[in-house]
């Protein structure tokens, strides 16, 4: 299967470990990925600012997809998956903002397409790709790691508009976790929120909110944390050192991109999945395990 | 003793009222009944005393300036459990956005990085600049090192259609 995928700024620019490893395991599980032939911001950080703005960013993105001919979109970060599937869904039932959109699309010659399906890693692999496909292409099962999984909130809420997995009982991550062989545990702070949003304006509350959740699955004695977001990622992995500060008490946490853990498993080699750009102790994990 | 009682040094922004409740697209925020659903489960109760269903009752009755000029309005996490839990669909989260969208039209108190996305955007189309990263072994990385394909960035065009979109076009 073909797929059209926009990355998204935050994924382009920096977290570089989420979009090695997609582009290492999509085509081994047969995904063939098509990028589009420019990327722009999908509007997410323009919300606060001005909704009609917002809206045409995100028509601009669903547009270029629309160019490849391909019928569907991965959107492996959450937020852009959000902001992007608010607009499907709101063009879709708001006709006046359809036209004004239109308009503004033309400036550029594109058209917007309503038909396109959007997907998100997680979906992708679970619904179309399959657990069943991902088991017989396994090459080295991670047996003995015990981890825990954070699907993040933007790919669960709100369910109205068709969201990725439930939005209160969320389990497509952690079985396609356990499809690679390792357990995952089910803890009562799974849906709390990473902070992300609040890092640029307030920051100490942020790096709390993520420090709180790393020191409870510390104590939960978990091997390493699943996350499936550039901005989650962003404050579990890279701003955990920071958030110990905060919060007090060492936290020593390996955190993994879904991808990355599925390529490991799919016997990839661990520089393309940028495993070694990841800022928490996710290599020492892996070997202690002889994964790596 | 009403919230209005409380408040008696301010007087409704009825103009401002509507202003913000036409802002929310779908949502009813005039539907909230007050059952704290949403407070009750908000990221940012503890740490910064958003209460999203105090947020709702002051615009309905009116209290909008005040919120306007209060950090309050940006304290929200984007969780979006207030949408999703609301029995009422009055989505908080949807207000909120809102009241921010009002805040920056009126150039009343915006954090900055709000208004940097936006020029950062109008100049590349992305939210930031490509940035190096350093790994454990202090080496210095950036897409190319790493075997990425370069950006394909949109052209002048975009920045035209962005502009007047910007605008309320």
């Amino acid at each position: 299967m073909k797929v059209a995928v926009f990355w998204g700024c935050r994924i382009l620019t920096e977290h570089y470990g989420y979009e090695m490893s997609v582009r290492e395991v999509m085509p081994r599980l047969g995904v063939e990925l098509v990028d589009l032939e420019s990327a722009s911001c999908c509007g997410d950080p323009i919300k606060s600012v001005s909704d009609p703005a917002v809206t045409y960013l995100s028509a601009r993105i669903l547009a270029v997809a629309a160019k490849t001919g391909l019928n569907d979109l991965l959107v492996p970060c959450n937020r852009c998956h959000l902001t992007l599937s608010e607009a499907k869904y709101r063009l879709e039932k708001d006709p006046e903002t359809l036209d004004k959109v239109k308009t503004l699309l033309k400036e550029e010659g594109l058209k917007y397409r309503t038909e396109l399906r959007i997907w998100h890693t997680i979906d992708l692999l679970y619904d179309i790709v399959k657990p069943e496909t991902i088991k017989e292409k396994l090459k080295t099962p991670l047996s003995d790691l015990n981890l825990a999984t954070h699907p993040g909130c933007q790919i669960l809420r709100p369910s109205e508009i068709g969201r990725v997995d439930d939005a209160e009982a969320p389990k497509k991550l952690d079985e396609l976790v356990q499809i690679l062989g390792a357990k995952t545990i089910d803890y009562s702070e799974k849906l709390d929120c990473c902070g992300a949003a609040l890092l640029s304006t307030h920051q100490d509350a942020a790096l709390s909110l993520a420090g709180t959740k790393i020191k409870t699955l510390q104590s939960y004695s978990v091997g390493g944390l699943v996350v499936s977001c550039p901005e989650c990622h962003l404050m579990y992995d890279v701003k955990q050192e920071a958030a110990s500060t905060t919060v007090g008490g060492k936290l020593k946490l390996p955190v993994f991109y879904y991808t990355q853990l599925l390529g490991i498993a799919l016997g990839v080699e661990k520089r393309k999945l940028g495993l070694h750009l990841n800022q928490s102790p996710v290599e020492e994990l892996l070997k202690k395990h002889n994964l790596i | 003793m009403s919230l209005k009682d409380l408040m008696t040094m301010a007087k409704p922004a009825i103009e401002l009222r509507l202003k913000a409740l036409s802002k929310v697209w779908k949502a009813k925020p005039i539907d909230c009944f007050q059952c704290m659903r949403c407070t009750s489960g908000c990221t940012s109760l503890k740490l910064l005393e958003l209460k999203p269903h105090e947020i709702v009752d002051l615009v309905k009755f009116g209290f909008v300036d005040e919120l306007l000029s209060s950090d309050i309005i940006w304290t929200c996490a984007t969780c979006l459990k207030c949408k999703e839990r609301c029995p009422q669909k009055a989505s908080p989260y949807d207000l909120i956005m809102a009241l921010r969208n009002v805040a920056v039209e009126r150039e009343a108190k915006t954090p900055e990085f709000y208004m940097s996305a936006v020029s950062q955007i109008l100049e590349t189309g992305l939210l930031q600049s490509v940035q190096k990263v350093t790994t454990h072994e202090m080496k210095t990385l950036d897409r190319d090192n790493l075997g990425l394909p370069k950006i394909a960035y949109p052209d002048g065009k975009f920045k035209e259609a962005f502009m007047k979109a910007l605008g309320g076009a």
